[in-house]
């Protein structure tokens, strides 16, 4: 998520907020919404204040550093502006003082982060769960939902794990789902809590046919699956869970992230998958992200691709025998054999996607992943070379 | 703790076990002891890959035992959801006088050909079945030389299902002989298949469908290339039928297909019904010789296929399907209990309903005793009739001698029908039937291909396992 820091003055709780030009604010401004208003100039802060003095309501006001300047009559943030794009739905964290941007509209994935908590303790998770109360995070997710002007093509609701909100997690879909019609909702969730059939039947009755669900599957038996989620029985409860929503004819990817437990056993997991869950639309098999949990783990997480070929074709082969389709997800094309390559999605979000100088040579450049802006520590999927013109036919031939 | 499985010794001396989910693993004697005595001992993948498989599980594990379940419903499917395959027997007429035909009668025998009144009750009943998919398969005689009987049920079934909104297919089993235009429009509109026959090259197929004037095989590729011109490329399948004559030349048999345009062929043992029966001296073999000539074909279609062709043999794909895939392919003959009358039912032109088409054939040849009831009557009727139930009880293979203990029982069944024919008993001791040598040494074959690993042949086998519903697996 894209942080901000920022200077307030005058706000007195947490919020969230739509940007939005004074320009846009007569056609825009609705009565349940709140608005921060962008104003590059102390002319338009003067505009925007007599409005406010007429009694418009619901009005944050958002001005550049170098203006050097708050309103006595509404809340103002001062931040570097140029990182604001209109229709920004934003929430201010008053004791960092600092502006989050939840949602941009213009970015390829998005991505609404419903709890902190979680049921398993997975090796490579990089967001490490936290065990407090975090329910205001559910009411924060409502909110943006109806802060959002546009409808993008699909929105991750991620966690933690989602399906601890329990019943109220049907609450935040209904509102994504009615706020955007248009939109695929996809909730990233571990499926366990679905084979508690009274939850399953509430959540999924009726329920928008827009919503799919990313579950991770990280082994064929249950010893090998609960070693990596850190977390006795949760094998037994996912394939429940999966079995509960092909019951209820939900769309589902399921997810494999590569680190050695996983890539040591892939083929056969991948026939495991061809055999007993067909169903699923498509397998994500998925670069690990150096950060959370697996910075922790490093023995187990950093791996290189290079060294995991052969199970990666075979993996890949179990799929296709078996007609289910399948993508490599957070993999640079040079972590990959060629063969591969169409699989391959440019999958990193733009605001975490990064090249190293080694790819400014590189002719696949435009169609690669390229790598985590947190690929540091000495750590990329594989070791990062330029494809040439060359290599690339030879390959083919 | 382990769960039931069943072990088998192949011909290369490798040993097979096959839980009861369908899933199998190749496995060294030492393993397979340890599996049944002390699992833990197991390598660690091994054991995962066991457990993966249904060969080892516990009571607790309830993801793992919904998922069982859910795999056994599906391989059920078949059976389960109604008939989806209901043969019309239109006519015993026809002009060829085959030397292995069950059942066919001349031009001018009478009383072989179905009442229209009859025909019309036989398409109220097919929609009695709850299934979904419905294929309507019209058999013969030839069944072109009655159109008129086509057409009548053909027209009647598509209105009844303006309401019905079943997944409908027409198939139209026929030597095309007769085939005109005016059909060919009337096929088009519906969206009817055709299945002929080709045994092989001219000669060969001459020789076992005589007509009187000795070209049988030029008119029937003279109506398969009408029908493709006038209908659509695909719309044509064809069957063969192995004879004596055919097994020296399984290579040129298959290349035949491919000539003829075919994208797969059906490569099916004689079956010792009706007139074939009495010249089995001529037109027979033994298990042996024919898996000789089907090996032989098998591998020149393999051939075929490694050189950048794109062609199957039907037997193999049907048997690979429930090997290999988690959906099964809906072939009738391979189920426990058996399809016949559950998957399929056979509408003969006599005014009766039979479990299946070797069912009416063995009518033909005076015994009647597998008559569900008549046309006319409820399918619950047909379906509990103490025939139908008997069938049922003589082929759920887990309380058959034979089938009990057997490796392959979760992908084949016992076939009563051809029990009965064999030895004169739906009872008969499973293991000494034809069907059952066939199958065994079929799912032999394909499981020492299997654990040979070449890449491209399990890509072909798993390409075979898809189900293709737009195949048709009945008798011309």
């Amino acid at each position: 998520m894209r942080k901000l820091p920022v200077k307030t003055h005058g706000i007195p709780l947490r919020g969230v907020q739509r940007v939005i030009s004074l320009a846009l604010l007569a056609n825009e401004w609705e009565s349940g919404l709140q608005f921060m208003v962008l104003v590059d100039s102390i002319g338009d802060a003067g505009i925007l204040e007599q409005l406010v003095d007429g009694g418009l309501k619901n009005i944050v006001v958002c001005v550049p550093y170098h203006l050097d300047w708050h309103s006595h009559i509404m809340p103002t943030v001062a931040c570097d502006t140029r990182a604001l794009e209109l229709h920004d739905v934003v929430v201010l964290n008053l004791e960092k003082q600092e502006l989050l941007v939840v949602y941009r509209n213009s970015d390829m994935h998005h991505a609404i982060q419903l709890t902190n908590r979680c049921n398993s303790f997975c090796l490579m998770c990089s967001q490490p769960p936290t065990t407090h109360d975090d329910q205001w995070l559910i009411d924060e997710a409502l909110l943006v939902a109806a802060h959002i002007n546009d409808s993008p093509s699909a929105i991750g609701l991620s966690g933690g794990e989602p399906l601890l909100l329990g019943p109220r997690l049907r609450e935040v879909i209904d509102a994504y789902a009615t706020r955007l019609p248009s939109t695929r909702i996809e909730i990233l969730t571990n499926g366990r809590l679905l084979a508690d059939e009274v939850l399953a039947t509430h959540l999924l009755t009726g329920i928008s046919d827009k919503v799919s669900w990313l579950v991770p599957l990280y082994g064929h038996a249950d010893f090998l699956h609960d070693f990596v989620v850190q977390s006795v029985g949760a094998f037994e409860q996912t394939i429940g869970g999966l079995l509960t929503l092909q019951s209820y004819g939900q769309a589902i990817q399921l997810r494999i992230v590569l680190i050695e437990p996983t890539l040591r056993v892939l083929p056969e997991l991948c026939r495991f998958i061809g055999r007993n869950l067909p169903f699923v639309r498509e397998v994500a098999l998925m670069g690990c992200e150096p950060i959370g949990f697996a910075l922790a783990n490093r023995d187990a997480c950093k791996t290189d691709l290079a060294d995991w070929h052969a199970e990666l074709i075979e993996a890949a082969n179990a799929l296709r025998r078996a007609n289910v389709p399948y993508i490599f997800m957070n993999t640079p094309l040079c972590a990959l054999p060629q063969s591969l390559w169409a699989h391959a999605h440019q999958s990193i979000s733009d605001w975490k996607r990064s090249f190293r100088e080694e790819c400014s040579i590189c002719v696949v450049k435009t169609n690669c992943s390229g790598l985590f802006s947190w690929h540091n520590h000495n750590w990329t999927p594989t070791v990062i070379k330029a494809i040439d013109g060359k290599a690339c036919n030879e390959e083919v031939h | 703790m382990f769960f039931p499985f069943y072990a088998r010794r192949l011909p290369d001396s490798h040993f097979l076990a096959v839980s009861r989910s369908g899933d199998y693993v190749f496995l060294g004697e030492e393993d397979l002891h340890k599996l049944t005595t002390a699992p833990q001992e197991l390598e660690l993948d091994r054991l995962a890959e066991l457990q993966s498989k249904f060969f080892l599980g516990s009571p607790t594990r309830q993801g793992s035992l919904r998922l069982l379940a859910s795999k056994l419903l599906a391989k059920r499917e078949t059976i389960l959801n109604g008939p989806s395959l209901h043969l019309i027997v239109l006519t015993l007429q026809c002009a060829h006088t085959c030397r292995y035909c069950q059942v066919s009668r001349s031009l001018g025998s009478l009383g072989h050909s179905m009442e229209p009144a009859t025909l019309a009750a036989a398409c109220e009943m097919i929609f009695e079945s709850p299934s979904k998919s419905i294929t309507v398969e019209f058999q013969g005689g030839d069944t072109l030389l009655r159109f008129d009987l086509i057409k009548f049920a053909i027209e009647k079934i598509t209105e009844r299902n303006l309401q019905e909104k079943r997944h409908l297919r027409f198939v139209v089993s026929s030597t095309l002989h007769q085939l005109d235009e005016r059909m060919c429009d009337f096929f088009k509109q519906h969206n009817v298949y055709l299945s002929t026959s080709i045994d092989g090259p001219a000669r060969l197929h001459n020789k076992n469908r005589p007509t009187p004037t000795r070209d049988s095989y030029e008119r029937t590729i003279n109506g398969i290339n009408m029908a493709r011109d006038l209908i659509s490329p695909d719309v044509v399948s064809a069957l063969m039928t192995t004879t004596r004559d055919s097994l020296l030349i399984p290579e040129e048999i298959v290349d035949e297909y491919v000539h003829l345009g075919f994208r797969e062929i059906f490569l099916r043992p004689l079956s010792v019904y009706g007139f074939a029966r009495r010249n089995f001296e001529h037109l027979g073999y033994s298990l042996s010789e024919f898996s000789l000539f089907y090996e032989r074909a098998f591998e020149h279609i393999l051939q075929i296929n490694r050189e950048g062709g794109d062609f199957r043999e039907v037997m193999a794909s049907v048997f690979l399907n429930k090997i290999l895939s988690p959906f099964d392919g809906g072939f009738v003959d391979l189920q426990s209990p058996t399809g016949a009358g559950l998957a399929a039912l056979a509408y003969n032109y006599d005014g009766f309903v039979y479990p299946s088409d070797e069912a009416r054939m063995l009518a033909e040849m005076g015994d009647t005793s597998f008559r569900l009831g008549a046309i006319g009557e409820t399918l619950d009727a047909l379906l509990n009739s103490e025939v139908q139930q008997n069938l049922i009880r003589a082929s759920t293979s887990p309380r058959i001698p034979g089938c009990d203990q057997c490796a392959y029982n979760s992908y084949c069944g016992p076939d009563p029908i051809s029990a009965k024919n064999q030895a004169g008993d739906i009872f008969a001791a499973v293991h000494l039937t034809d069907h059952c040598r066939r199958n065994m040494w079929l799912f032999d074959f394909l499981f020492m291909k299997l654990h040979q690993q070449e890449k491209w042949f399990l890509d072909l086998a798993f390409q075979w396992a898809n189900p293709t519903p737009e195949r048709e697996f009945c008798c011309a």
